[in-house]
Order: C-alpha cells, then structure tokens, then sequence
C-alpha cells in the first residue's frame, strides 16, 4: 500500500512537472503561429483588400488550432456585425484559457485589435508590421528561455514527487 | 491591386439556387414577404435604426426606392411617389416627431455596412460610395480628406443615402425588338435618363435576355461580358452574383472600364460588352478599340434627354462618332422604368 502510495505521489508529481513543461514548450511554437497568421493577414489586407470577416475564414483555414478556434470565433462575431475592435478584444478574452501563452504576449496580440479595419491599406499594413516585429522579439526571448525551463520542470516534478515521498516516510 | 480584380464565370443555374438576393423569396405572403425583406436590410445598421426597421408598419419594402440617414435630421425613406419620415416606433410621422439620426448611427452602419473593413472599399470610398452584397449601393457624404489634390478618403460621414437594387424582368422585353438590326445582331445601344429612372435596372434585364437569348424575336443567345466597376449590375459577393444575368455572361467585377473593356475583349471574347455609367475620357477610347474588334456595345448614361447627353463633351464625342446606332430614353414620368422613346441614332427617327 505504501509503495503505491509513493508510486502515485511521484507519478503524479512528475506529470504536472511535465505538463509545466508542455506549456513552456508551447508558447514560442504558438507565438511562431500567432506571427504567422498576422503575416497572413497583412497579405489579406495589402493585396488582397480581402474583407475581415473573409480574411479570418482564410487565416482559420491556413492555422491549426488553437488558433484556427480563435480566428473562427473572430469570423463568427464579424458576421454577426460586431465591429472589428470589439470583436478582436472579447475573443481575445473568452478564447485565452486554450493558449500556452502568458498575459504579456496577450497585451501584444490585443494591440492588433485596436486599429483593426479602421483605416486604409497602408495604415493597417504598419500596424500589424508593427505587433509582428515586438511578437518576433517575445518569440525568440520565449524560445531562449524555454529551452531551459522545460528540461528543469520536466526534472523538478519526479524529483519532487521523490522528496515528498522522502519527508513522508 | 489591378492584379485583384475578381473575374468570374457567372452559371446561371448555380446563381439561381444559390441567390441570396432580397427579389427572390417569392413563396412568402405579401406582408411577411415585406418584413423579411426589411430585417435583411436592417442587419447594415446599428441598434437604433435596426429596431425601427424591424417595426415598421405599412410600408411596402417592394415601393421603397431610398432611406436616407443625414446627421441631425429625420430618418427619411422614400417610396415611388412619396418621403416619409419615419419615428422611434417604426410609423411614418411629421418631421419634427421622428426620429433623428445621430452621428453614433451613421458611424455603426459604416462599420458594418463594409464589415469592419474600410481598407476593402478604400477605392469607392474615394469615390464616395460603396456597393452591399446584393448590389444595393449605399452613397456617402462627410469631410473629404486631400492629399496633393486627390480625395483620400471620407471622414466624419454625414450622410448616407441606400439604394435599394431592383431586379424587374421583362421589362426590356418591350424595346428588345426595337434594338436589333436587319441581320438579327444587337444594336450598340445607349441607355439615358436622370438618376432613378431605371437605367441600371433595364441593362440587367437586357443583358439577362441577350444572354439567354430570346426565341420570341429570333435572337440567338450572345456571350455578353459585363464590366461591373461599380458592382450594381451582377451584385457579386464573393465571387458569386446576386442577380441572374444568364447563361451567357462573364461577370469583371470591380474594374475600371476603360482596362476592363480591353481586359474582357481579350479573354473572354464576348459577343456583347455591358457596362454602366460611362462618361470618363479613358472609356471612349476602351469603346473605340472594343469597337474595332466587332464586339457590340451596350451602356448607360446620366442625362434626362438627348439635349442633355450633348452637351456632355464625352457623351456628345460618343454620339458624333456615331458609336451607338439606338438610344434609349428613360424616364420617371409614370413611375421608375418609363420608357421616354428608342431613337436610331443613324436616322434621327423615333422608332
């Protein structure tokens, strides 16, 4: 009994470490996405002069998921005749729960929605050149990072689960 | 942008099934058929005018020719013969008792009338309009924005006019036989008369009997290429047209004319070329050269009487020219869609 106890302690223990790692792994690979997709979009806009709604239906065609959620919720709430702005901010909120990505890098997608559609061609592609160029910065700081950090909590959670199952005898 | 101009093929069977378009819901009862047709126009407003247009009582969507939304003033419609101002419960009521139009409304139909997309109708917008899916054109006024002389956009719209597109048919099945020569080809036909008469109107039923062709009068049917620059005549949404122009046409949507008219003569080899609205310089040297290639000619002009086209310097150069051999006289006389008279331009005779 006693040994499964600690088998269970150290497994789970060791699990969540994973996980942690996961999540670490996760964010510069969704913020390559994210860039990606706004790199789309400045294609949309500038060449194109692709309408919003149509250009999301594109962006959630060409991204996986989470992101293809994301860009279909965006779609959805233009269709229904939400403005840009607004659109962009509140699926921004309802949708950040199935990202890796931590509150700064939201600050920065949020900036995208600000100016979103209200202007002409040029105006739209400097902003979204803008938002790509700090992402690109977060991504390589993000990558630097978690590198390191994944291989220390996919450690840290067994050997956790180690020392508590140690304290506990 | 030139590369993006979206040439498509129109299938008239696909377009019927698929039509989205406010004329078609023909298995409706009258006065649901008029509430259904005013929700679909509601959705380009803001919450306000939304709700208005969903009450609105005893007004027949099917009479209405414009709504009219100016800052500061009453919210307008405008049927065939009458304007009514329209109150906060959707009733027409004197001009001091309706509701009036605050800058908040004008600013959210925009938002919504281009989905959020300004950038999209930039090009219109300069030109101070913008085409809705279903080819309803929406006019606009505000402060126009110059850079080295040339409008770059408008802000701080002021008003805004809706035109509601109609898609009457067989109308032009009265003046079809005046059109068409000895040897059973069409005319190249001008099609004049002051706004709201129709013009626009009477080419797309023309252009939908040329293309299917009309056994009645032994015409064969004819390629017919349409060179739509401002979207009203196909009323194409992505790709696909709200309105059926027949079996035959191929639709080039949003081009210029003048490249247009080259551009489609060169692919699409049409028998026929319509277009709307000519009047720039650049268009008559696209008809001359269209022209030469034996391609027939079909457009509209504004002018309320053949005086008036002439003393149009492009129109007048058409006519000397001796470009068009009929021209068609609208006008509102009894009602939209009047038809004033066909003259053969060779003659001079009323026909």
């Amino acid at each position: 009994m006693l040994v499964l106890g600690c088998i269970a302690l150290i497994a789970g223990c060791g699990c969540l470490g994973l996980w942690l790692a996961y999540r670490i792994r996760r964010r510069p690979i969704e913020l390559r996405e994210c860039s990606m997709a706004l790199a789309l979009l400045d294609t949309e806009i500038v060449w194109g002069a692709t309408p919003l709604p149509e250009a999301f239906c594109i962006l959630k065609e060409r991204t996986d998921s989470p992101w293809q959620d994301f860009f279909a919720e965006l779609q959805e709430r233009l269709q229904q005749g939400e403005s840009a702005s607004t659109a962009w901010r509140e699926t921004v909120i309802t949708r950040n729960a199935q990202f890796c990505l931590k509150p700064e890098d939201w600050q920065v997608i949020g900036d995208v929605g600000k100016g979103l559609g209200r202007s002409d061609r040029t105006e739209q592609h400097k902003q979204i050149e803008l938002v790509q160029r700090q992402l690109i910065i977060m991504k390589e700081q993000a990558e630097a990072w978690s590198s390191k950090q994944a291989k220390m909590w996919s450690y840290l959670g067994f050997l956790g689960g180690i020392a508590g199952v140690l304290i506990l005898i | 942008m030139s590369l993006h101009y979206t040439l498509s093929v129109v299938q008239a069977p696909k377009v019927t099934s698929k039509a989205m378009g406010p004329q078609r819901e023909g298995s409706l009862p009258g006065l649901n058929k008029s509430a259904t047709l005013w929700a679909d126009m509601a959705r380009w407003f803001g919450d306000d005018i939304r709700s208005i247009l969903n009450n609105l009582k005893g007004i027949d969507f099917n009479e209405v020719e414009e709504l009219r939304l100016r800052v500061g003033q009453p919210l307008l419609v405008r049927t065939l013969d009458k304007d009514l101002f329209i109150n906060q419960e959707g009733l027409a009521a004197s001009p001091q008792k309706a509701y009036f139009i605050k800058h908040e409304d004008l600013a959210s139909a925009i938002e919504r009338m281009t989905h959020s997309s300004v950038y999209a109708v930039e090009e219109d917008l300069k030109q101070g309009f913008i085409t809705l899916p279903g080819g309803n054109r929406v006019g606009i006024t505000g402060e126009a924005v110059l850079l080295n002389g040339q409008i770059q956009t408008i802000k701080h719209i002021s008003s805004l006019n809706l035109r509601i597109a109609r898609d009457i048919r067989g109308l032009s099945l009265k003046i079809l036989p005046l059109l068409l020569s000895s040897d059973g080809s069409i005319c190249h036909t001008l099609i004049i008369s002051p706004p709201r008469a129709g013009k626009t109107t009477l080419l797309r039923d023309l252009i939908r009997l040329i293309s299917n062709g009309v056994p009645q009068v032994g015409l064969k049917g004819q390629t017919v290429g349409v060179v739509d620059e401002r979207g009203e005549l196909a009323g194409m949404w992505q790709g696909v047209p709200t309105y059926d122009l027949g079996f035959r046409t191929d639709v080039l949507d949003g081009c210029p004319k003048a490249s247009g008219m080259s551009m489609m003569v060169r692919s699409m080899s049409p028998q026929v070329l319509a277009m709307d609205e000519i009047g720039h310089s650049d268009d008559v040297i696209a008809i001359a050269d269209a022209l030469r290639t034996g391609v027939r000619i079909l457009s509209t002009a504004h002018a309320s009487s053949i005086e008036e086209a002439r003393s149009r310097p492009v129109i007048t150069h058409l006519l000397d020219q001796g470009v068009f051999e009929r021209l068609v006289v609208l006008s509102r006389q009894h009602g939209p869609g009047t038809i004033e008279g066909v003259y053969d331009l060779r003659t001079g005779r009323i026909l």
